[in-house]
């Protein structure tokens, strides 16, 4: 059957490319070569299945089902349908750029022995298989197996290739970013097995179809799910990880974990904990208003940030806020905003973090008070960014605006078991949310972007800090040399890298209804009832 | 006195048997041959131990094959009755037998073949060495047929005094010595607990038999009270075997003292007879007292995963790590027992399953885990973590196997056996007893904390070039690769080693 090899080569192209590049790793350039043909073969292949995949979730033509641990009733069930398919679109491509990136690197990376550069790129191989694992699981194990795979893989990655200025915060955002993930997910698997014993079935679809949530057992078993996507997601307050994880990671790091592994949590919302959730519960007004409570409190957060890269990460929280209010909503809009969300975060996040680490590459730093003027400096890297900046506000025309819009607009029209004047009062709070994320958005243009012509940062101070940052690339680099190499306007591979990303976020902010009318209609077959 | 003359069912008993034969022809060869004054003459020891384990082991297939399509219950040393109902027997090959017999076997034939390396140091005499060795794996064959508590008690003693010369067995050591006799005077403390309880339990049922004792109980025959207080000191004496916390204290030390191989053994074989004594005595003659015993064995499944969890963050001795996490996996195991406290007989049998379940998936990965350290330590004696630095590089059999093991106790992918493991045995927790299963979320996170970190270390390079190649003696290559390959076969086909252990959990 086509769709078996589809399904299951989408998760074993990437795991093989990894071996590859794992074997080939004595050789930087091939095994690096390796990885971006492995990321895209499996970019291609993700295009391949969106256009071959037919009918409804559980279908001969998208699922496939084999029994893995017969005394469990565990299966190997692997299956997509419009919520997953521009998830797992966004995320091959994402990949795509990331290893692209990397491309860079190879030749800098000269410390003798094997390559450092190649294991980073396996690693996230080894990441994306988990990842597209997780958005086609059916089975609840499975999910939860596949949500794991990433976790020792992207430690390794923050642990091994973080902030090299800052080793102790470096471990120990490493260590509480696993401490938090393991202990969220393992909470999500009790949820899981309590759902089981009612459902008597880990397949969510059956257990969408069949199982009707009710009683205290059900209620804790979607608090303890509930938990679980939160800690990933993040949802206010289990964010406390992210801002170290995001901003000690490497780039790719940061870029993989704010444009990929955040979505295995709005996923799991949409897929595993709606269908185990009854509206009529009081969790779930309290889950949409820890959300809104996230957009304000990352909002003002990001305000008093005064470095790029933690900015950025907080900036997620707010839009994660947005998506899981549209999840809360219960309704075929809520979905849509969600994935519409999900994916245009992937998209412009995955580009701010690029663009922040281009920006730390050139001034050694992405401290906001050192980093000025960089229209006056690098230009184009300095449009590229206000164009970031403005697709993550949620400018009407780009893709950012469709998903917060839809997810306000989705919580004015709530299920009709939810209570509408509190859903009101969110969709007004998460409005105010909108216009504090474009205060600081703008805030930062402003400072960091605009200004009078001035010498670019070549103070004596700076330049110690510049030398000491790029040494690795640059190992008999004299101060001046790295000054001005730190001036270069965005490079070929840059352009390379950022340019379907930019694309992307243009095309869907125009025709939203590419991404849109899909949704509804696999929202309408997952979930039934809704909406 | 017609018992007297009594049928033998010598097929039944023939894997222990042959493991006792086995031992005394060890002895008589070393005794008559003198020591080995060569490496190849220390090979015929070790060739004839192996040898015992592998005939023993051929047998359990066999019979796990007849029992798979007869159903097969082979029962021996049975006493007629006057009463009506089946006559009790002491002696039961069933499913649980069988399964604890592979696991043992399996664990026997592994620290056999470690053995080789610490005997190789020329500092572990090889003839008491494999005496030893058979005659306690023995033992760990009786206790799992043993349907009574007498011979149960026996079983777990002819476990457990072999285990005391294992542990002292390296010459001139006195750390080898002080943890022999620290496990000893514990494991006798031990020993009288659980006699006391047995008495108890005699005494309020009358009977020795589990069948009979269960039976006793359920129908009311004797004073409840009495069987209670039995059933608590019986539990409390095993966990002391099991090292449950608060009955641990002996364990790290003990480990650490005795060569790696002895470590291995008792944090693998001797840990599941007393898993298995525990599974018998209160799943097959105490289910009616479940109530009682599984809140206890809930608080204590509590404690050992987190007293165990937590203090191996600190560790920094890569076998008093692994000791402190067998601790903690103990707690995991403990966990089924706990979650018991309402369910009906079948259900009892059918849940602590379970508990075998996660046990066969910890002997594989630990001895695999427990093999490389064997290797590691011929030439890091202090067994620091950082001196596991560079295995992957220099030496990737052996790396690899012990990060996959590592990633497997944590119960992480790609070790899929112990993340499927862990999930079994949260599957019995969640529900019943919902908080257990929540202190087990937050133990396995923390568990994953000093996991990750040796698992770190060896992706590091090494300090010095060259400094983490071995010589890697051929007994433990293969036993690590073994051990290695049936993990990663267990993970790819979780359902080899888990299904046949599962008691019909499909169907809750």
């Amino acid at each position: 059957m086509m769709i078996d090899l589809l399904l299951n080569g989408l998760v074993s192209v990437p795991a093989g490319f990894a071996l590859l590049t794992w074997l080939a790793s004595g050789r930087e350039r091939l095994a690096v070569v390796t990885a971006v043909l492995g990321a895209f073969a499996t970019f291609a292949w993700s295009l391949w299945l969106a256009a071959a995949y037919d009918g409804p979730l559980g279908g001969s033509g998208s699922t496939i089902d084999v029994v893995w641990l017969e005394s469990l009733d565990i299966h190997w069930k692997l299956g997509v349908d419009g919520i997953s398919v521009p998830l797992v679109l966004m995320t091959t491509l994402v990949f795509v750029t990331a290893l692209l990136s990397l491309v860079r690197y190879a030749p800098a990376v000269a410390e003798g022995g094997p390559s450092r550069t190649a294991s980073l790129a396996a690693l996230l191989l080894v990441i994306e298989a988990g990842v597209l694992g997780s958005f086609l699981a059916l089975d609840m194990v499975l999910f939860f197996a596949f949500f794991e795979v990433a976790l020792i893989p992207m430690w390794f990655v923050i642990n091994t290739w973080g902030d090299p200025a800052d080793g102790p915060a470096r471990r120990r955002a490493a260590t509480r970013f696993l401490l938090f993930t393991v202990t969220g997910s393992a909470v999500m698997l009790v949820g899981f097995l309590l759902v089981w014993g009612g459902a008597d079935t880990f397949d969510i679809t059956q257990v969408a179809a069949t199982y009707t949530p009710s009683g205290a057992t059900a209620l804790a078993a979607s608090l303890l799910v509930g938990i679980g996507l939160a800690v990933k997601t993040p949802l206010w307050p289990l964010h406390i990880w992210l801002p170290d994880a995001h901003s000690k990671a490497p780039t790719v790091g940061s870029v993989i974990l704010a444009a990929v592994l955040l979505k295995l949590g709005t996923y799991g919302f949409l897929r595993f904990w709606m269908p185990i959730t009854s509206p009529e519960w009081l969790l779930v007004p309290v889950v949409a208003a820890l959300a809104v409570v996230g957009i304000v409190y990352a909002a003002l957060a990001c305000l008093a940030q005064t470095d790029l890269k933690r900015l950025i990460a907080y900036s997620s929280v707010g839009h994660m806020g947005f998506v899981v209010l549209g999840a809360a909503t219960f309704t075929v809009g809520g979905v849509q905003a969600a994935v519409f969300a999900s994916v245009a975060h992937g998209l412009i996040t995955g580009l701010l973090f690029f663009l922040a680490g281009a920006i730390k590459d050139r001034y050694g730093t992405s401290d906001l008070a050192r980093l000025k003027v960089l229209y006056g400096t690098v230009p184009r890297l300095g449009g590229v960014f206000v164009f970031a900046a403005m697709a993550s506000l949620g400018l009407p025309g780009l893709a950012g605006f469709w998903g917060e819009m839809l997810a306000i607009r989705a919580a004015v029209e709530q299920a009709a078991v939810l209570p509408e004047d509190t859903y009101r009062w969110l969709a007004f709070i998460a409005a105010l949310g909108v216009i504090l994320t474009s205060a600081y958005f703008l805030a930062l243009v402003r400072g960091m972007l605009q200004g009078g012509p001035m010498t670019p940062v070549t103070a004596a101070t700076e330049v110690d800090a510049t030398v000491e940052l790029v040494a690795d690339a640059v190992p008999a680099g004299p101060g001046a040399v790295a000054g001005e190499r730190a001036m270069v306007d965005v490079r070929g591979l840059e352009w390379a890298t950022w340019a379907p990303l930019l694309l992307l976020t243009l095309v869907l902010g125009v025709a939203p209804g590419l991404l849109l009318t899909p949704v509804a209609d696999a929202a309408v077959s997952f979930l039934g009832g809704i909406g | 006195m017609t018992g007297v003359a009594q049928h033998i069912d010598w097929l039944a008993i023939a894997p222990p048997l042959v493991l006792a034969c086995a031992a005394v022809v060890v002895l008589l060869v070393d005794a008559f041959a003198g020591p080995p004054r060569t490496r190849r003459g220390a090979l015929v020891p070790a060739a004839l131990t192996v040898g015992g384990v592998v005939l023993a082991s051929a047998y359990v297939v066999g019979a796990i094959r007849v029992y798979a399509t007869d159903g097969l219950v082979r029962r021996t040393f049975c006493v007629e009755t006057v009463l009506e109902g089946a006559s009790p027997c002491s002696f039961v090959v069933d499913e649980l037998t069988l399964a604890f017999w592979a696991i043992v076997l399996f664990g026997t034939f592994v620290v056999a073949l470690l053995g080789t390396a610490a005997v190789a140091e020329g500092r572990i005499p090889q003839g008491e060495w494999s005496f030893l060795l058979l005659c306690s794996a023995t033992g760990a064959l009786v206790i799992a047929a043993s349907r009574d508590l007498v011979t149960l008690l026996v079983a777990l003693e002819v476990v457990s005094l072999p285990a005391f010369g294992l542990v002292g067995l390296r010459r001139g050591d006195r750390r080898a010595a002080e943890a022999s006799v620290k496990f000893f005077l514990v494991s006798v403390v031990a020993t009288a607990v659980t006699l006391m309880g047995i008495s108890f339990v005699y005494g309020a049922t009358g009977s020795v038999f589990l069948t009979q004792v269960d039976v006793a109980i359920s129908t009311g025959a004797g004073p409840r009270e009495v069987a209670v207080v039995g059933a608590l000191l019986t539990v409390v004496g095993l966990a002391f075997k099991v090292a449950a916390v608060p009955f641990h204290m002996w364990l790290p030390d003990t480990y650490v003292g005795a060569p790696v191989a002895v470590a291995a053994y008792l944090s693998v074989v001797s840990k599941a007879a007393g898993f298995v004594g525990l599974l018998l005595v209160l799943a097959y003659g105490l289910p009616d007292l479940a109530g009682s015993w599984a809140p206890v064995m809930a608080v204590l499944a509590a404690f050992t995963m987190t007293v165990g969890n937590v203090v191996a963050l600190w560790q920094q001795h890569a076998v008093r790590l692994l000791a402190w996490s067998s601790v903690a996996q103990a707690g995991y195991i403990l966990v089924p027992f706990g979650a018991v406290a309402a369910a009906s007989r079948e259900e009892i049998t059918e849940v602590l399953s379970r508990s075998t379940g996660y046990l066969a998936m910890y002997a594989v990965v630990n001895l695999c885990a427990f093999g490389v350290a064997a290797v590691v330590g011929t030439r890091y004696p202090a067994q620091r973590l950082v001196d596991y630095r560079g295995l992957i590089r220099e030496e990737p059999l052996a790396g690899w196997a012990l990060a996959f093991a590592l990633v497997a106790l944590a119960g992480l992918p790609p070790g899929m056996i112990g993340l499927l493991a862990k999930v079994v045995v949260f599957s019995s927790a969640a529900g019943p007893v919902t908080w257990l299963a929540l202190v087990m979320a937050v133990n396995v996170a923390i568990g994953l904390v000093y996991y990750a970190r040796w698992l770190m270390e060896l992706f590091r390079p090494a300090e010095v070039a060259g400094g983490s190649t071995y010589d890697v003696p051929n007994g433990v290559g293969v036993a690590i690769g073994m051990t290695l390959a049936a993990a990663v076969v267990f993970s790819v086909l979780p359902g080899l080693l888990l299904d046949p252990v599962l008691v019909s959990a499909a169907t809750p």
